[in-house]
């Protein structure tokens, strides 16, 4: 009996290791056909069409088709009216933009079921962490936003676009936007994403209460400036000049390229970004920083701890009288109960030698490999379309891509007037530090250098850092892509 | 299933003496915590070795190419000096603060209060980074911030400072709001060391011989919570190495790199320079200095189980 019973213990007891070590086995096997498939997947991601499934649960399941294909177009017809599209305007105003988007879309194409994955974060930060999961593990979104420059050449690199060339004859796009935005998104010959909007990064915007009251007109070149600076820090002791607020870094790259453009002009400015002069026996660059040196005294002291829209909010708080910001400060000073002409005017920063508009865009592009390549491209048709840009650039803030739009469009009289400019001055654009003519690591690494300089100005050791990081970065080969008129 | 362990020898009735409930108490866990950690760590450093560089995964060996960059690069130097002031005044002065104060909480005297106290302490612990950093970085502000604010209400001008914007400070204000959000987590540490019931009758032993307060401390206290002191210092170590929202939260970095450490560089090189080996380069410089801050715990707990 008492064997019997010891028995039945000890089998159950080996039914249940057994049972056990089928457990850990269905969880190794899992784990490992995991990991199996998303190597392979990594592998196949550039050039290649990979439809992937991975289930683990108890019983796993890996069903994978790798077709070795380079996709373009399916002519299935019995392709899913689905978009799947990645985007970062989450914050307020961007988000009303990004509705408005959808909105124009479905009433062109009422058929088509949006799958949204918008990755909240300024700037897009965040969505490029977890589009590049996506992209890398060879599940691509449709589409995805993208600013022209080096951040689309980086998805170009990466062979994760599809060019476009086809769908831009079609849609004749190069005739109704300036050239220099159609540059920003063509590489290697080809275009790749159409672009939505434009963003200007050099505007200067002034208190107009103030400007009057001190009698003074808005600079348009560094000789006013330091006039206008002067007389703002006599009359008004406690207020600064110029607010500024370099915690993201850009900002300060922004005030040295509003300096930077007018010694060096255009030409040279481009040259410059594209490696082809040395920062250490460039002229030009020594000058903007002992300009930038020679203002800094009248920069808010405390910038480093300053988003941009807090420096903005130094303009509205009275703390101080200008602040150099791209298009996207609009909005934020009408959100302030500030009205555009009003209680802020703004001017572009240099205007002599030439009036240049330093910008950027948003954009999107095809991706290689798309689940739905034809919604897609209905998505891109969309884009270009007028009553699209009306509808989200109004909103969002940037200026319109086409220039058969009425610039009365802008309820702004600050962005009609640019819009005017463009119009009659199409060649007039250049790709700003935003879209980035040299590639993000010296980018990134370069406004560091800035923002240090305004805080220590030391010439020397800024020229060096700079021309090494250059060089680090191999700015010559990186941005040897970008074009503006003859350089 | 039920007859499949009627035939089975002895020993092998020993060697499976686990049940199911056992393997997945411990196994699951084991086999979770080894592959997701130690084969992320394992790739991180393959790919330091690698070219990625870019959005698109690029697997070939490079060598030791991201390595020299990172060792060429001065951000890299400042960083390290940066972290390194970080574990030398983010780590000792808490240790010490916390210190005395849970000896003087636990001999103080007030029962009552005790608990009370403990809380507050332990409050700043309890809050994240995120809202620590973005509180201490209004108080901080030069011109509008409630300190400066306060100091000028009372006349104290001189005291003013510059603080978090100001490039010769910057790391050393970041520092204390470490110090501040650590402290009453240091201290319930070492309260629960020294509640052994060895070591209260030991100090009531002292007490009765006539040992003053600080010789209790020093002399019977210390030597004998060795063990939490060395716990509490590990994880204050790896906490001050890893410090990275602080720094996104209230600097970013600034100004100029004057606050910047490996882990905010890290973040930037993989996700805004896209320079993703260099990023992995860092990680793997990260998980060495951690390694070697371990060495002395992993040393101590040895001895223990082992001797």
């Amino acid at each position: 009996m008492t064997e019997d019973i010891l028995r039945r213990k000890v089998s159950r007891r080996r039914a249940l290791s057994t049972a056990g070590k089928v457990a850990i086995g269905a969880i190794v096997a899992g784990v490992v056909a995991g990991i199996g498939g998303y190597y392979s997947g990594l592998s196949a991601a550039p050039g290649k069409k990979v439809t992937e499934k991975v289930t683990v649960t108890e019983t796993t399941t890996v069903t994978k088709t790798v077709s070795p294909t380079i996709v373009t177009r399916t002519t299935s017809p019995t392709e899913e009216r689905k978009l799947e599209i990645f985007h970062w305007w989450t914050a307020g105003g961007e988000r009303e933009a990004a509705d408005a988007m959808f909105r124009v879309f479905k009433k062109h194409y009422p058929d088509v079921t949006i799958v949204e994955n918008p990755v909240a974060g300024g700037g897009g930060v965040s969505h490029r962490v977890v589009l590049q999961a996506r992209l890398s593990a060879g599940l691509p979104p449709d589409t995805w936003q993208t600013l022209g420059g080096a951040e689309l050449k980086a998805y170009v690199d990466g062979g994760y676009l599809v060019p476009i060339d086809d769908l831009w004859e079609e849609l004749k796009y190069a005739d109704v936007i300036p050239k220099p935005l159609a540059d920003m998104v063509t590489i290697e010959g080809h275009r790749w994403t159409v672009p939505l909007n434009i963003h200007i990064q050099n505007i200067l915007y002034y208190d107009k209460k103030l400007f009057s009251e001190l009698n003074l007109s808005p600079p348009t070149n560094y000789d006013e400036l330091m006039k206008t600076v002067k007389a703002i820090k006599e009359a008004k002791p406690k207020k600064a000049p110029l607010g500024l607020g370099t915690k993201e870094k850009w900002e300060a790259a922004f005030v040295f390229d509003a300096l930077f453009l007018e010694v060096a002009g255009p030409e040279n400015y481009v040259k410059f970004y594209k490696g082809l002069s040395d920062p250490k026996t460039d002229p030009a660059f020594r000058k903007a920083l002992e300009r930038l040196k020679e203002l800094q005294p009248y920069i808010y002291p405390y910038h480093a701890g300053l988003t941009w829209d807090e420096s903005c909010g130094l303009v509205v708080s009275g703390d101080a009288a200008m602040v150099t910001m791209g298009t996207w400060a609009i909005g934020y000073f009408i959100s302030r109960g500030w009205t555009p002409g009003k209680e802020f005017g703004a001017v572009n920063f240099p205007q002599k030698p030439a009036r240049i508009l330093l910008g950027h865009t948003d954009s999107y592009g095809l991706a290689k490999g798309a689940p739905h390549p034809n919604t897609c491209r209905d998505w891109l048709r969309t884009v270009a379309s007028p009553d699209f840009q009306i509808a989200v650039d109004v909103t969002q803030g940037g200026m319109f891509a086409r220039l058969d739009i009425d610039p009365k469009e802008f309820p702004d009289p600050i962005r009609q007037e640019m819009q005017i400019y463009l119009r009659n001055n199409p060649d007039k654009l250049i790709l700003d530090q935003h879209g980035s003519i040299a590639p993000f690591s010296f980018t990134q690494a370069y406004w560091d250098v800035m923002a240090a300089f305004i805080t220590t100005p030391d010439i020397d050791k800024t020229i060096s850092d700079v021309a090494t990081l250059m060089e680090t970065y191999k700015v010559k080969e990186e941005a040897a892509w970008y074009h503006w008129g003859s350089v | 299933m039920v007859s499949l362990g009627i035939g089975v020898k002895k020993e092998k009735k020993r060697r499976f003496r686990v049940s199911i409930s056992e393997i997945l108490i411990f196994l699951l866990p084991l086999i979770f915590f080894t592959v997701i950690l130690y084969l992320m760590v394992g790739w991180t450093f393959y790919i330091s070795f690698s070219n990625w560089e870019g959005v698109s995964p690029k697997y070939e060996f490079a060598g030791l190419k991201w390595y020299k960059l990172m060792f060429n690069l001065s951000r890299f130097h400042i960083d390290v000096r940066n972290n390194l002031t970080w574990l030398l005044l983010g780590v000792f002065p808490t240790l010490l603060i916390a210190i005395f104060l849970a000896y003087f909480l636990e001999i103080g005297g007030f029962k009552k209060g005790e608990s009370l106290i403990r809380t507050l302490i332990l409050y700043p612990a309890s809050m994240s980074f995120i809202v620590t950093g973005t509180i201490w970085s209004w108080m901080y502000q030069p011109d509008k911030g409630v300190i400066n604010t306060l100091l000028r209400l009372l006349h104290l001008d001189f005291l003013q400072s510059k603080f978090v914007t100001d490039q010769a400070t910057a790391n050393y204000w970041l520092i204390l709001i470490f110090i501040w959000q650590y402290l009453g987590f240091a201290v319930i540490i070492l309260q629960a060391s020294m509640r052994t019931t060895e070591l209260q009758e030991m100090v009531e032993a002292a007490i009765i011989d006539g040992a003053s307060k600080l010789d209790i401390l020093f002399r019977i206290i210390l030597p004998n919570i060795r063990g939490g002191i060395l716990i509490l210092l590990s994880l204050l170590l790896i906490s001050a190495l890893k410090v990275f929202d602080i720094v996104y939260i209230v600097t970013f970095g600034g100004p100029g790199y004057s606050t910047d450490v490996l882990a905010f560089f890290m973040y930037i090189a993989t996700f805004q320079q896209h320079l993703v080996a260099l990023g992995a380069g860092l990680a793997v410089i990260i998980f060495l200095i951690a390694f070697i801050i371990i060495i002395p715990y992993t040393i101590y707990a040895m001895k223990r189980w082992f001797a």
